[in-house]
């Protein structure tokens, strides 16, 4: 395989469109992801995240525009890009009579790895996966968590530059979950490009360095998570705590345009902020200036299930 | 060497001979292993697969059990008359009925299963996103049947020699009567593969495996039924030169199908970016040429029966006529577009275009690809009729003949430039995938017999008058009529008429032609050269010869 210069994505999704006779399911949906990065897909059941994973996996093909793993076309080099990508559907393909070993075999084998490359590959898969304990075992008789180590296992067997991972936690218990986000991290630091969607947004939120907020087959939002906060960020709820004088606090606070929904609370004032952290920062200033004895001045952080509330508008079902 | 150490060593002898076998044993199985770290991925995971599988085991056990029953069946019942009479022959059938149900039915009906399980377990996407090609899927497939099949001849094999001690039956039958059914299984189990790749939603998958269980319940009960009067025959036959002339010849027809149907199963599961037709049109050539060079063979052998050659020819070109209608069909269904994939591997230089435009994708070139081949094929039918013309046949005269190819010909380039232009007009407004073009193909042939039939059977007045002008577009019926009774009583029109429908047809579908045919090869993008680059590297400038400078020391001042 090639080496990868660092400023050429990984992944790079330009203007895709995907139509199913009149439905829409991709339209024009563009971004990047580069070695290193883990980027979250996050959207409701429908949105179209399965459809461009799977374009992106060279399992389908787009109707316009195109994509590209490593620089290569999905749709005029897929024999480059599979040799670049592991792709983990959402659902486990299981084979009758076949064991944990023989699985990974199997597709060590496909991917054209002999010998020594391949034992060793598995073996370090195994390892990875913590599956080496379970060799002999047939697939049919793992345990939910364990199919998608097993999955997660095949989909790194040939040690691919780029991993597509289609709602890799589902079904698994919280211990599982934290043990896989932790394989996550690892690939991503291994220098792996990890494109991951999921409808677990708290644990999206932790592990992904951009994320990208897909509704109706659109891509509404692409960014860090602060970013899109602050992007939409335009209001936001701000809690002031003061020694003394909470009365002229809120008629102070009454007072001003940019100011509503004030609620005296135990200890101090919560009220509702038109503004973004800037604004906030001069509304403390403005306080202090107005000899108010602050100890105490929070606003709420937006969380990834917020920003996603607010960037969908609300219309997801 | 003291008495002690004699008798140990000689003690110790067998322990040596047993090791050495071991070693032995151990390096052969070494290199096997060694080897098959080259077999197909598909045929090594569907061989551990089927070695645990109940389903195999239990037909496995099954045959064995047969082979048991009639074997001690078969002695009983023939008594001690065993030793006296040939019933070689009547165990062979028994146990050739047998061998025959697994290999005719259990073994391509899950080559079919294993290719559409893979799409109902949904492991055919894990599959298909790995490096294998599409061939060697099939390969991998068919090895995994071919095995199979190998290990149910190894179960019958002891009873079949057992056969031929029993008398009344010979080698070279027995031989010839395995390799056969060993070939129509290989063949059976490929055109399981085939249905395999086409059953993609439910309802399809449902109407191939009857459609297989069906054709494969004929060939089961047809081998059974045919074996005893070919094994009585089989002296005779293979005594006879006809016999083997005839074997090769459904050999070559054998082995070019083999490869069509294996290349058309390949494309069925290839990336839709990747070229699907041109090895198929390959094939269909080199169908074409060993077609023409067996028709070369009777001529040759039968020097003084002039006559037939003609008959020959006629019904070559019938044939050939068919089949490049049934092969047009499919091929002018083939999408317009090609990818950007295909159009890096065009024919670029002005003899590559002129010559191998035709085997590029695409329904026009496809019609012509048919026209042009089923033009030769009449060509040399008209050659081989005209250098035979002093000895007519059964009455028919040269001309008539003549005019059968030639009139077929034009029924040819007529239909099938309908049905492009059809399929192309119907594109506009809905998906028409290749299936349905071939259906469309389909439908206008059963169109162009059926409406005048249905005219005809209505109208008292043509049916007392025979065959008229109105069944012109019934190919069938006309040509049957030009070779019985020839143009004659205002027939003599046709030789004008579809002749003028063929041209006027031709030109219809010129623009199309013209568009594919203009069509040029793109480069590649930079991302693939550079890798190329990287994986194969030019190398170094080095001096080629002692006379030469190295290019690679610098420069002498």
């Amino acid at each position: 395989m090639t080496s990868n210069p660092p400023n050429r994505p990984l992944i790079e999704v330009r203007g895709l469109h995907r139509y199913f006779g009149k439905t829409k399911a991709v339209q024009d949906m563009s971004f990047k992801v580069f070695p290193g990065e883990v980027f979250g897909y996050i959207g409701p059941n429908g949105a179209g995240k399965t459809t461009s994973m799977r374009i992106l996996a060279t399992l389908d093909e787009p109707t316009y525009g195109n994509a590209f793993v490593d620089g290569f076309s999905v749709v005029d080099d897929p024999d480059r890009v599979r040799r670049r990508l592991g792709f983990m559907p959402d659902y486990f393909g299981a084979y009758q009579n076949v064991n944990v070993y023989e699985y990974l075999d199997f597709f060590a084998r496909s991917y054209g790895l002999r010998g020594a490359q391949r034992t060793g590959a598995i073996h370090y898969v195994m390892d990875f996966t913590q599956l080496d304990k379970l060799a002999d075992k047939p697939i049919d008789g793992l345990s939910k968590g364990m199919k998608q180590r097993l999955c997660l296992g095949r989909t790194m067997i040939h040690d691919p530059a780029v991993l597509i991972l289609d709602e890799p936690a589902a079904g698994l218990d919280p211990r599982a979950r934290i043990e896989l986000r932790e394989m996550i991290a690892l690939l991503a630091k291994n220098g792996k490009a990890v494109l991951i969607s999921s409808h677990i947004l708290t644990e999206l939120a932790e592990i992904c360095d951009r994320v990208g907020i897909i509704e109706q087959g659109k891509l509404l939002a692409v960014g860090s998570v602060d970013e899109i906060s602050g992007r939409a960020e335009t209001i936001s709820k701000v809690q002031v705590r003061v020694l003394d004088g909470t009365e002229r606090l809120i008629t102070w606070l009454t007072a001003r345009d940019d100011i509503a929904d004030i609620v005296q609370k135990d200890r101090g004032v919560a009220f509702t902020h038109e503004g973004g952290p800037p604004k906030q920062a001069e509304l403390l200033k403005q306080l202090v200036q107005a000899e108010f004895a602050v100890v105490d001045f929070a606003s709420k952080t937006k969380s990834l299930e917020d920003v996603f509330l607010h960037v969908t508008e609300g219309r997801v079902q | 060497m003291s008495t002690a150490d004699a008798n140990t060593t000689e003690a110790e002898r067998p322990t040596q001979a047993t090791s050495n076998w071991r070693n032995w044993l151990e390096v052969l199985e070494h290199r096997v292993v060694g080897l098959l770290e080259w077999a197909n991925p598909i045929l090594v995971k569907e061989t551990r697969q089927a070695l645990k599988s109940k389903q195999f085991l239990l037909t496995f056990a099954i045959v064995l059990v047969a082979c048991w029953i009639v074997s001690f069946a078969g002695r009983a019942i023939i008594g001690p008359q065993i030793f006296y009479i040939a019933s070689g022959q009547d165990m062979l059938v028994a146990y050739y009925a047998i061998l025959a149900f697994p290999l005719a039915v259990i073994v391509p009906f899950s080559a079919f299963r294993s290719l559409s399980a893979e799409k109902e377990d949904n492991t055919y996407d894990l599959l298909s996103i790995t490096t294998l090609s599409s061939q060697q899927v099939i390969t991998g497939k068919l090895g995994s049947a071919i095995l199979q099949i190998l290990i149910y001849f190894s179960v019958v094999s002891p009873c079949i020699a057992f056969t031929f001690l029993l008398r009344g039956v010979d080698a070279v039958s027995v031989a010839l009567l395995l390799g056969v059914t060993l070939l129509a299984s290989i063949g059976m189990s490929l055109i399981g593969l085939l249905a395999g790749t086409m059953a993609s939603v439910r309802y399809t998958q449902m109407l191939l495996s009857v459609g297989l269980v069906l054709g494969m319940a004929f060939a089961f009960f047809g081998a059974v039924g045919v074996t005893p009067e070919l094994l009585r025959e089989s002296h005779k036959m293979i005594q006879d030169r006809d016999f083997w002339i005839g074997l090769g010849g459904v050999l070559t027809l054998y082995l070019t199908t083999f490869g069509l149907l294996h290349t058309a199963a390949a494309a069925q599961i290839s990336f839709p970016s990747e070229n699907r037709s041109t090895r198929i049109r390959y094939w269909m050539l080199l169908q074409q040429a060993c077609f023409v060079a067996w028709m070369t063979v009777p001529p040759l052998l039968y020097p003084d029966e002039p006559e037939a050659v003609p008959v020959l020819a006629c019904a070559a070109v019938g044939i050939g006529l068919i089949y490049w209608y049934v092969m047009g069909s499919i091929m002018t269904g083939e999408w317009p577009h090609l990818s950007r994939r295909v159009q890096r591997s065009l024919p670029s230089s002005l003899v590559g275009r002129s010559l191998f435009s035709w085997l590029n994708p695409g329904p026009a070139s496809g019609y012509v690809f048919a026209v042009a081949n089923s033009g030769a094929l009449v060509a040399l039918g008209l050659i081989t009729l005209w250098a035979n013309a002093p000895f007519p046949p059964f009455g028919l005269s040269a001309t008539q003949i003549s005019q059968f190819m030639l009139l077929g010909w034009c029924y040819l380039i007529i239909f099938l430039g309908l049905g492009r232009l059809l399929v192309s007009v119907l594109r506009r407004v809905a998906f028409v995938p290749l299936a349905a073009a071939f259906l469309v193909h389909l439908i206008l042939m059963m169109a162009a017999i059926g409406v005048p039939a249905v005219i005809y059977s209505m109208s008292s007045q043509f049916r007392s008058s025979g065959y008229s002008l109105l069944l012109a577009t019934n190919p069938f019926w006309t040509l049957s009529e030009v070779l019985e009774s020839g143009l004659v009583s205002g027939r003599e029109m046709l030789v004008y008429l579809l002749p003028a429908a063929a041209i006027v047809t031709f030109l219809l579908n010129l623009r199309a032609i013209g568009a594919e045919l203009s069509r040029h090869r793109i480069a590649a993008p930079a991302r693939v050269y550079e890798e190329e680059e990287e994986l194969h590297p030019h190398p170094e400038p080095s001096p080629t010869s002692p006379w030469e400078e190295d290019p690679r020391e610098p420069a002498k001042v």
